[in-house]
């Protein structure tokens, strides 16, 4: 193990952290501040390290079970950047709230941790432990709002239902397990090469599997847990939500996809199941995500369904990949884009201060342009982006997602999200009309930026708009990082 | 001339508008709005003069600038421009359309007036960019990019039913541009397999789509065709149009009507004919129909509307059909005429729109239900607005009735029928127009006039120069057609 401590040393710096800011928020209970700087310190030094570490080729640990690669290390340093972000972003939020719980931070930790560790696992029990550790604080996360009704209830829906998709997992990873006698990836893969008579179990244990990360990035029909628990989880932990665990699990799906050589001619007939079951998917989450969007009066949920039909794009982008290692390089694109744009969609979110007790409204956004103009533009790049509209990061992650399932044969697939695209552009452009042409009402949220979530947006905005002009270096080193190995 | 510092210039100067925009005080910003756009068209039309007055076309191909700028080489994205004898006259009609809806005296210059000039400037600079570019991603960008400030434009300054009216137009225009979208990575990706090269340059996909079967092509000239068809519009798509017409502050109308909807026009005569000939060969049919319903169903609704705003909306799409039916007629002459009576319609509908709103500032409640009498009481103003009602009904002597003559003998060998139908949209046309300057200016002898507006004077200086300015150009050219007829 010593010999990968140089690979390994991001997570050892973050499993230290978690530690260090669990003690100190043992020591120090009345207050908050030690904890959060002990996180915020822990995450940079991960950053740090990551940084240092991308130009390192992949490298197998743990006798196989994981594999650390340029890519996980751009994922946590991504994650940890993200982390520090809601930590500074949501500072003003939490206090708000009255969430003074020093405990917030060490699951915070955790949650990356579980996350980042879910996108190196090259083992099925390794996956399903780092998804639980991934979701264990996600659940507690979710309820910490614990005077509310609704947060209460989304933390119990989220564990059950998690819960139960856990064991969906296990269920699937015995069946590989029998078909195959192993739980290693790679193990797998090779044994895929061949053909082989238990076929059968090996594609219902597959598809279990799958099953059980199509609720974990909420593809329709599986995605009714995510409206509640955006709506119950406190602000900073749904932005949390929307990109790390989104990413970690979109990540770890397409591994799990790719489990089986498609282009083996044996596979042919079960490619052809994947494929169906796949597109039925994105359909559907596409038309759930952007029909439903358009009833949404709460931002939050209005927010989950738009994750909804963009997890319908993510699967267009992983359908287009089947088969072809290098197109799934469009998913990582997307996942990227997306993060930043949600990122600052939350930080904004955080900022907001609602007068009555039903979260954060459509209505509370009514007439921010005369009393925030800068709020405004923030919210209309992100909105904009979201919509996919061009000149934002939104444009081209749609792009390359379309044209890789155009590549391979899924045109009408496409033309499907184009029309869902603009129905859920109308979503997203109610807000901006409500914000520009509307008079503030009397009931309407007040809208105080703080210092930190104010960065954010506005360092998330300028990331949108910049690399919606100039993509050129996020598609070039994105290209160059493999996915799938 | 210097070749390609022209094309950066028509691009950059734009740009600097708005940046000086806003370090203008708010209370010059109208002055500065048509200093800025005056000087801009000055050199517009001096950079482009070679194009526009050259004696042959083949004088004026010596003039043409090419331009091409990488920008995400990966994915065979790039910016490439074309100022030719097309692009020159769209190019300088886009920064007359700005000088015109930036002289309207209105709420934008008491309302964030730094935004309504920085959005003005925005959109000549995005229009330029759209009529100049000849790649299709490059195009589609600039094409999306008019929509932003239009729809702030309308949400901000628009009138009582604004929020419902621009999401419509929003939804309607995003619907057409997703789909050409969808048809341009199609064509991408199709010449991508073909040659191993991505590109969206127009002269690679024509070579490639040439080698194509035209209908296999169908679905993608079917993408182009409904973006083009909603922007324009053409009649089953005109259902956003009436609305946001009317509900647009003035200067929103001036450019929707006057230059946003010559982006179709371009668009057809850019893209879609040279990429899909024979595919629309093939559609030829329902083609030259359609626009033929629109230029009748139009002028119908245009005799029924009692509003001056809808009424001007809808010959607008009655005159844009008879453009649609020569750029369908497919011959160059017909899509040449089609050229020659855009240019009029934008002058004409810039200068009716721009008239109109003098009116409505001196008489606040202007339904067309019955006589307000106004001509005695502003003889200048309606004198103005008789010589462009003329204009608009296609009078022997101005633009539009070489363009409309020129459309309708293109069309005749297509569809005989069609053409019939649409020479009575000539005759409706003048219908509506002279029941639009009998309601606003006549009325009954013992009737004397009310008037409700802020503004009780005749049409002052400024604005008299500005109408004669585009009177002069719309004679000049109906008596020299020719100027515009060089061909492409």
């Amino acid at each position: 193990m010593i010999d990968h401590l140089d690979v390994m040393m991001p997570w050892v710096l973050l499993s230290g952290g978690i530690l260090i800011t669990l003690l100190v928020s043992v020591i120090r209970v009345d207050t908050k501040r030690p904890a959060q700087i002990s996180a915020v310190i822990t995450l940079l030094a991960t950053l740090i390290s990551c940084l240092g570490l991308l130009q390192y080729p992949a490298e197998s640990v743990f006798s196989g079970l994981v594999e650390v690669s340029p890519l996980t290390h751009f994922i946590l340093a991504l994650f940890s950047a993200i982390g520090i972000l809601f930590i500074l972003g949501g500072d003003r939020y939490l206090n708000k709230e009255g969430l003074h719980l020093s405990d917030y931070y060490h699951l915070l930790l955790i949650l990356i941790l579980g996350a980042s560790a879910l996108t190196c696992s090259k083992d099925l029990v390794v996956t399903f432990i780092s998804l639980e550790v991934m979701s264990l604080p996600a659940y507690t996360l979710t309820g910490f709002r614990r005077n509310d009704s609704r947060s209460n209830e989304a933390a119990i829906k989220y564990y059950i239902l998690g819960g139960a998709i856990g064991a969906v997992f296990l269920l699937g990873t015995s069946f590989m397990f029998g078909a195959t006698g192993s739980t290693n990836l790679n193990t797998i893969f090779t044994w895929s090469q061949s053909g082989h008579s238990d076929m059968v179990l090996f594609g219902m244990g597959h598809l279990l599997i799958l099953i059980a990360f199509m609720f974990k990035v909420a593809a329709a029909p599986f995605h009714f847990w995510k409206p509640d628990v955006y709506e119950g989880a406190p602000t900073p932990v749904t932005g949390i939500m929307a990109t790390v665990v989104t990413t970690a699990a979109f990540v770890t799906l397409v591994r799990l996809i790719h489990l089986v050589d498609f282009n083996n001619a044996n596979w042919a007939a079960y490619a052809v199941t994947v494929k169906h079951f796949i597109r039925w998917m994105a359909a559907l989450s596409l038309i759930v995500g952007s029909a439903v969007i358009i009833t949404q009066k709460n931002l939050k949920r209005m927010l989950a369904y738009s994750s909804i039909s963009h997890t319908g794009y993510l699967l267009l982008g992983v359908l287009g990949s089947l088969g072809k290692g290098e197109e799934i390089q469009s998913v990582m694109i997307y996942l990227f884009g997306y993060t930043l744009m949600t990122s600052g969609i939350f930080a904004l979110m955080s900022q907001s201060e609602p007068k009555a007790d039903t979260g954060i409204e459509l209505i509370d956004l009514t007439g921010l342009m005369k009393r925030s103009p800068i709020q405004t533009v923030l919210w209309s790049i992100f909105l904009f982006s979201m919509a996919g509209m061009p000149f934002t990061v939104g444009f081209f992650t749609k792009y390359f997602v379309f044209m890789s399932s155009i590549g391979s044969g899924e045109t009408p697939l496409v033309v499907l999200a184009a029309l869902c695209t603009v129905v859920s552009a109308y979503a997203y452009m109610r807000p901006i009309a409500l914000m520009v042409m509307r008079d503030a009402d009397p009931t309407a949220a007040n809208w105080n930026s703080g210092f930190w979530s104010q960065i954010v947006a506005v360092a998330a905005a300028a990331g949108v708009v910049f690399l919606g002009v100039m993509p050129n270096a996020m598609i070039q080193y994105l290209k160059g990082i493999p996915l799938i190995h | 001339m210097e070749t390609s510092s022209s094309l950066s210039f028509l691009l950059t100067l734009p740009l600097i508008g708005v940046l000086i925009a806003w370090v203008m005080p708010k209370a010059v910003q109208r002055l500065y709005a048509i200093f800025g756009s005056a000087l801009f068209l000055a050199l517009t039309v001096y950079e482009t003069s070679g194009l526009l007055f050259a004696k042959s076309a083949d004088l004026a191909k010596t003039f043409v600038v090419d331009q091409k700028l990488s920008w995400v080489p990966e994915i065979g994205f790039s910016l490439s421009l074309r100022l030719d004898s097309v692009s020159a006259w769209f190019v300088v009609l886009n920064t007359l359309v700005a000088l015109v809806a930036f002289s309207l005296r209105g709420v934008w210059y008491r309302k964030y007036p730094r935004l309504f000039t920085s959005f003005g400037f925005f959109l000549v600079f995005a229009l330029n960019a759209a009529f100049l570019s000849t790649d299709l991603i490059t195009f589609y960008l600039a094409y999306e990019a008019v929509f932003i400030p239009m729809i702030f434009m309308v949400g901000i300054w628009g009138e009582k039913q604004k929020a419902a009216s621009v999401l419509r137009f929003f939804i309607m225009s995003f619907l057409g541009s997703i789909l050409m979208l969808v048809s341009i990575f199609y064509l991408i990706y199709l010449n991508h397999e073909a040659s191993g090269i991505y590109s969206a340059q127009i002269t690679d996909l024509i070579h490639f789509a040439q080698t194509q079967d035209p209908v296999k092509l169908c679905w993608p000239f079917m993408g182009f065709f409904a973006a083009f068809a909603i922007k324009v519009p053409l009649v089953p798509f005109h259902g956003w149009l009436k609305d946001v017409y009317t509900n647009a502050p003035m200067p929103g109308t001036i450019w929707m009507s006057g230059i946003l909807s010559k982006l179709g026009v371009i668009g057809m005569i850019r893209f879609v004919l040279p990429l899909f000939p024979q595919t629309a060969a093939m559609h030829q049919g329902w083609l030259v129909t359609l626009a033929a319903v629109s230029i009748v169903y139009a002028a119908l609704l245009a005799i029924r509307s009692n509003d001056g705003k809808s009424l001007l909306a809808y010959s607008s799409i009655s005159h844009l059909g008879f453009v649609m039916l020569g750029i369908f007629s497919l011959k160059s002459n017909g899509i040449t005429a089609a050229i020659l009576l855009s240019v009029g319609h934008t002058l004409v509908s810039a200068l009716l729109f721009f008239l109109y709103h003098q009116v409505e500032e001196r008489q606040a409640e202007l339904s067309l239900e019955s006589p307000h009498g106004l001509a005695p009481l502003y003889p200048v103003l309606f004198v103005s607005m008789f010589v462009s009602v003329l204009a608009s009904v296609s009078l022997p002597g101005t633009l539009n009735f070489g363009g409309e003559f020129l459309v309708l003998l293109n069309a005749y060998p297509v569809s005989a029928l069609c053409t019939i139908l649409s020479g009575l949209g000539v005759i409706l046309g003048a219908v509506y127009m002279l029941k639009f300057y009998q309601q606003l200016g006549l009325g009954s002898d013992s009737q004397k006039p009310k008037i409700s507006g802020v503004i009780t004077k005749d049409i002052g200086a400024y604005d008299l120069v500005l109408v004669l300015m585009l009177i002069s150009v719309i004679i000049y050219g109906g008596l020299q057609p020719a100027m515009f007829l060089k061909g492409n």
